[in-house]
């Protein structure tokens, strides 16, 4: 046995006396044997399975269309089932029976949208699993279930396009809004950040007015949030709204400096001014209110500087915004790891877009090496620093 | 007994879709309609023909734009445009018109056996048997080869 075997070799090592090796010898005496199903009683359970499911498929066709769709709701009732007495007798993983019973649910779906033939634009699939994952997630609070709202939140948006209504984008929202405002813990919370901003993107099909500054308005609106999240939750999610700042000043960038197609022209100043009013507002409020979060303003001028083709205002912009965040956060002594991956990025970007075309290719990578090699170097010194270690 | 509330909220949508579907065929109209097959396959949904209704052409409207259409029997058996708006009205099939070619969501594809898209892709003379509820429902009864 192997625990006398241990036992013995302890004793040997004279880590533990006669008397205790002896005491734990009986006490594992009593304790029950681990239940284990006899392996050829799953082999059996496996194949027995599969022969259900061929003989299911097999008959597919001629199996009536009521009954189809009763089969794979009896198949979500028993796993829901199973999931109830695994979690009520202990025994078993209940939360696999339960996202099992889900997918089920989906599996049935799927069977009614075959059986009845649904378009394939249809949204109704997508917003009952959706809202299904979120009923599971509210009431057994699991990662599993925010991360599957997060993926049926995501095709319930891709299946509003082309034809996306108002209402319908309304009532996402409101959706939305309520997994935000009741989720407690990080994942849930930024699942739900996330589709509130891809919701923006929406406007792209509701609006007829042509903005290419949707997404900016749409994090700017997310300010609003802000207001309504208790402090907790606002430490949260204060990198969400920092990083997508500096994902859409790095995006813009790229666009401006790499395309040569016009995205903004005449009819776009006043939006692009009223932008740039709005993020001042945006700057005072979170001065104001939520200081470190003063950065989220800085995309508020992209929309004035998109009329320059060169790019070269966007491109200091980024570069500035990126070096100043990194000096103050090491001043304050915060985190310096977000800060870095943004500016390294901002470094690349400037990089290809001004250099790509006018340079030999060797020496663009070798001008790209000796770049990525200087701010590696940067960002050890500045951690080393940060450690106490004196130069 | 809250355990069990999320099993049969799911089990009572499954039921309310599936009697709409049904009232269509209890409540609706029977239409047969003359089709021409495209076959493309999807990794979900499984084979299904993409369809398109030589008899359902909008004179008036050709643009590709929503309209709202009701469907009658024509002379040969085979159902035709009855009423055609650009805005709804009740039991109205709410489709789109594409080329002057009329038609609706969940006309435009039907679920079949696998392997036999090709095979009806190959007869081409196909006929759509579908139920029309008077509110504008529609539940795709058959596919089958048209023998006129």
């Amino acid at each position: 046995m192997d625990t006398e075997r241990k036992l013995k070799q302890w004793q040997q090592a004279e880590l533990i006396d006669q008397g205790t090796a002896e005491r734990i010898l009986a006490f594992e005496k009593h304790q029950p044997a681990p239940k284990k199903l006899p392996l050829l009683l799953m082999i059996g359970l496996i194949f027995f399975a599969l022969a259900v499911f061929s003989f299911i498929a097999a008959n597919w066709q001629s199996i009536p269309d009521i009954a189809k769709v009763l089969l794979m709701l009896s198949l979500m009732w028993l796993f829901y089932t199973i999931a109830y007495f695994s979690e009520k007798k202990a025994f078993g993983y209940p939360l696999l029976f339960r996202v099992i019973g889900l997918a089920m649910f989906g599996a049935t779906l799927l069977t009614v949208a075959q059986t009845f033939h649904f378009p394939l634009a249809n949204s109704v699939l997508p917003w009952a699993m959706f809202l299904a994952a979120l009923a599971h997630y509210f009431y057994w609070r699991h990662l599993i279930y925010s991360l599957i709202g997060f993926f049926f939140g995501g095709s319930v948006l891709m299946s509003f396009l082309p034809n996306i209504g108002w209402v319908e984008w309304g009532i996402f929202i409101a959706v939305t809004f309520g997994w935000f405002y009741f989720s407690k813990n990080f994942a849930s919370t930024a699942f739900s950040w996330i589709l509130l901003f891809a919701s923006g993107f929406m406007l792209w099909g509701l609006v007829d007015y042509d903005s290419v500054l949707w997404p900016i308005w749409t994090l700017f609106a997310l300010v609003s949030l802000l207001f309504i999240a208790p402090e907790n939750k606002q430490q949260m999610i204060r990198p969400l709204y920092l990083m997508t700042a500096g994902i859409l000043l790095v995006v813009y960038l790229a666009i401006r400096g790499q395309t040569f197609i016009s995205i903004i022209d005449e009819s776009h100043w006043l939006e692009a001014i009223a932008l740039a009013i709005v993020a001042v507002g945006v700057l005072l409020i979170s001065y104001f209110k939520f200081r470190s979060l003063m950065w989220i303003a800085i995309p508020g001028v992209i929309g004035l500087l998109l009329f320059d083709e060169t790019a070269i205002g966007l491109a200091v912009v980024a570069e500035l915004s990126g070096l100043a965040y990194l000096i103050i956060a090491q001043q304050q002594n915060e985190k310096l790891g977000l800060g870095f991956v943004y500016f390294i990025i901002v470094q690349f970007v400037i990089y290809i877009i001004y250099a790509w075309e006018r340079l030999d290719m060797s020496l663009f990578f070798l001008i790209g090496a000796i770049l990525l090699f200087l701010l590696s170097g940067a960002a050890w010194w500045i951690n080393r620093r940060k450690e106490g270690v004196k130069p | 007994m809250k355990a069990w509330l999320l099993p049969i909220i799911q089990t009572v949508f499954i039921v309310v879709l599936l009697v709409s579907y049904y009232a269509a065929t209890w409540f609706g109209e029977q239409y047969i309609l003359r089709a021409e097959p495209l076959d493309p396959f999807d990794p979900f949904y499984g084979e299904y023909v993409m369809l398109q209704y030589p008899d359902l052409q909008s004179p008036s409207i050709t643009d590709d734009s929503s309209i709202y259409f009701t469907l009658k029997t024509g002379e040969d058996g085979y159902a035709i445009l009855d009423r055609v708006e650009t805005n709804p009205f009740f039991g109205a099939i709410e489709g789109y018109v594409y080329d002057s070619r009329v038609t609706a969501p969940q006309l435009e594809q039907f679920y079949v056996e696998q392997g036999q898209g090709p095979q009806l892709e190959e007869i081409r003379d196909l006929q759509v048997t579908i139920d029309v509820s008077s509110w504008g429902i529609i539940r795709p009864i058959s596919l089958e080869e048209r023998i006129e």
